[in-house]
């Protein structure tokens, strides 16, 4: 971003500072997952290895970016009385769509992540950027919303998958890293980082990391 | 424009499912296609890995498994009945003939026999030239149809791999039937006891006592928090074995 195209006080535009701010806010200041604490079902369940943690990041960016998009251009006539069905219909509707490209082309993982994908309809952090973004916002701005809190979503989980794969079975995207000698040198896996405890311990010390770095605190 | 009279909102309801529905209908008419072949490249690489000759997490490429089962698999047509092996067609067409001739039966039990008639074998030449008979299994685990491979090695009564492949168990408990560490508990397991009549594997419920003979040979640890899962695996895989034993009994002569 250039200041001459785009003075910060300005909004509107393609990239103006309001546009900047949707999708820059939820990777950090605004953060899904350490600051707003929603989603942590799939973040618990899908990240006990990188590869999964980042298709299934990709398909949260997917379905928010999509249904924030959708939304957000029939905001106006989206009667009140039926906003929140509207929004699941959506949402569904997209979600369905990513798992028949997974089968198509990831049938390997797209069996791994099995009802998992199903189950983004269900994540709070979609549902939440509809109702709290794209009901009020334009098309383009609640789209970059989408894909800033999909990507905010997805770093905590390939930080959270990474560290569980490395831990848990010694590798990196399927690619040995602990060294053999390592092994016969007596070190043995981390079983506990396999399953979901594990999870929970390394996503409770990324929350307190970057809220103590981002300085936020509960009111 | 009124946006909350109740024309409008049944109006708007019936609009927005009419647009969802055209749009899944035409994105999984389109992606057909490439899922069938998906699956079908799937099931051909659980074959080779009941055959020991490919892993879960085998990084070789796509193309290099699919010229693996050209040049290892071959495909038979065995008609359980009486153990022969069928030429008159292809493998492929097994499913058909199957349902063709169920639809002439009339009686309830000879019209699901018969649609079971028919099944494929697929042989497989190991890396030592030594055959082993990978035979297709499924049958119901506690949600839904489970279906998987079971090979055996060349004396047609000693396990070589198991691979459960497609199911809709739940992720965790009886999912985990398709963990590779668990199906790798299969191997050397003997289908036949001591006297040579057919006993199968079994589930069973919590460890298996390796000091007990009769557990060592026939018996892998149960699914913990499965066990009706568990037991299904361990009724359909007896029922299937026994569907194809008249095959088998001929090719240990």
């Amino acid at each position: 971003m250039t200041a001459t195209a785009t003075p910060p006080a300005k909004s509107g535009g393609l990239f103006g500072a309001d546009e900047i701010k949707a999708i820059k806010d939820p990777l950090w200041d605004n953060n899904p997952i350490a600051l707003q604490v929603l989603g942590i079902c799939s973040a618990l369940a899908v990240t006990t290895r990188l590869d999964k943690a980042i298709v299934m990041g990709l398909g949260v960016t997917f379905v928010t970016s999509l249904a924030n998009l959708i939304i957000s251009t029939i905001r106006n006539f989206i009667p009140n009385k039926i906003r929140i069905v509207v929004q699941l219909v959506v949402v569904s509707g997209v979600v369905i769509v990513f798992d028949q490209i997974l089968k198509a082309y990831m049938f390997d993982l797209s069996k791994q992540l099995s009802v998992f994908v199903g189950l983004i309809i269900t994540n709070c952090i979609v549902m939440g950027r509809l109702e709290a973004f794209a009901m009020g916002n334009k098309p383009w701005r609640s789209f970059l919303d989408g894909i800033g809190n999909g990507l905010g979503y997805m770093w905590i989980l390939a930080v959270v998958g990474a560290v569980r794969e490395v831990l848990g079975g010694g590798t990196l995207l399927g690619t040995q890293v602990i060294p053999k000698a390592l092994y016969e040198a007596g070190y043995v896996n981390n079983g506990l980082m396999v399953l979901a405890p594990g999870a929970f311990i390394l996503l409770g010390i990324i929350v307190w990391v970057q809220r103590s770095i981002s300085g936020y605190t509960e009111k | 424009m009124n946006t909350s009279s109740n024309g409008y909102v049944l109006g708007f309801a019936v609009a927005v499912c009419v647009v969802m529905s055209s749009m899944l209908a035409f994105t999984a008419t389109s992606l057909k296609p490439a899922q069938d072949a998906a699956a079908e490249f799937d099931r051909q690489k659980n074959v080779l890995m009941a055959a020991g000759l490919a892993t879960a997490t085998d990084t070789r490429s796509q193309k290099d498994l699919e010229a693996l089962y050209q040049q290892r698999i071959s495909e038979l047509v065995v008609d359980t009945v009486d153990g022969a092996i069928q030429t008159g067609f292809a493998p492929r067409d097994v499913e058909k003939r199957n349902a063709e001739a169920a639809a002439k039966e009339a009686d309830k039990a000879k019209k699901k026999s018969a649609m079971t008639r028919y099944r494929v074998v697929a042989v497989a030449k190991g890396d030592d030239g030594a055959s082993s008979y990978v035979l297709p299994i499924s049958g119901k685990g506690l949600w839904s149809t489970i279906y998987g491979y079971l090979a055996l090695a060349d004396d047609a009564a000693t396990v070589k791999g198991v691979t459960f492949y497609k199911h809709g168990e739940t992720p965790g408990l009886g999912g985990e039937c398709e963990n590779p560490a668990w199906c790798a508990t299969w191997q050397g397991k003997s289908i036949l006891d001591e006297s040579k009549k057919l006993v199968g594997v079994i589930v069973k419920k919590g460890k298996v006592d390796a000091t007990l003979p009769d557990e060592k040979r026939h018996k892998v640890d149960g699914l913990s928090g499965a066990t009706i899962t568990s037991d299904g695996i361990t009724k359909f895989v007896k029922s299937d074995l026994a569907a194809f034993e008249p095959y088998l009994a001929s090719l240990r002569k």
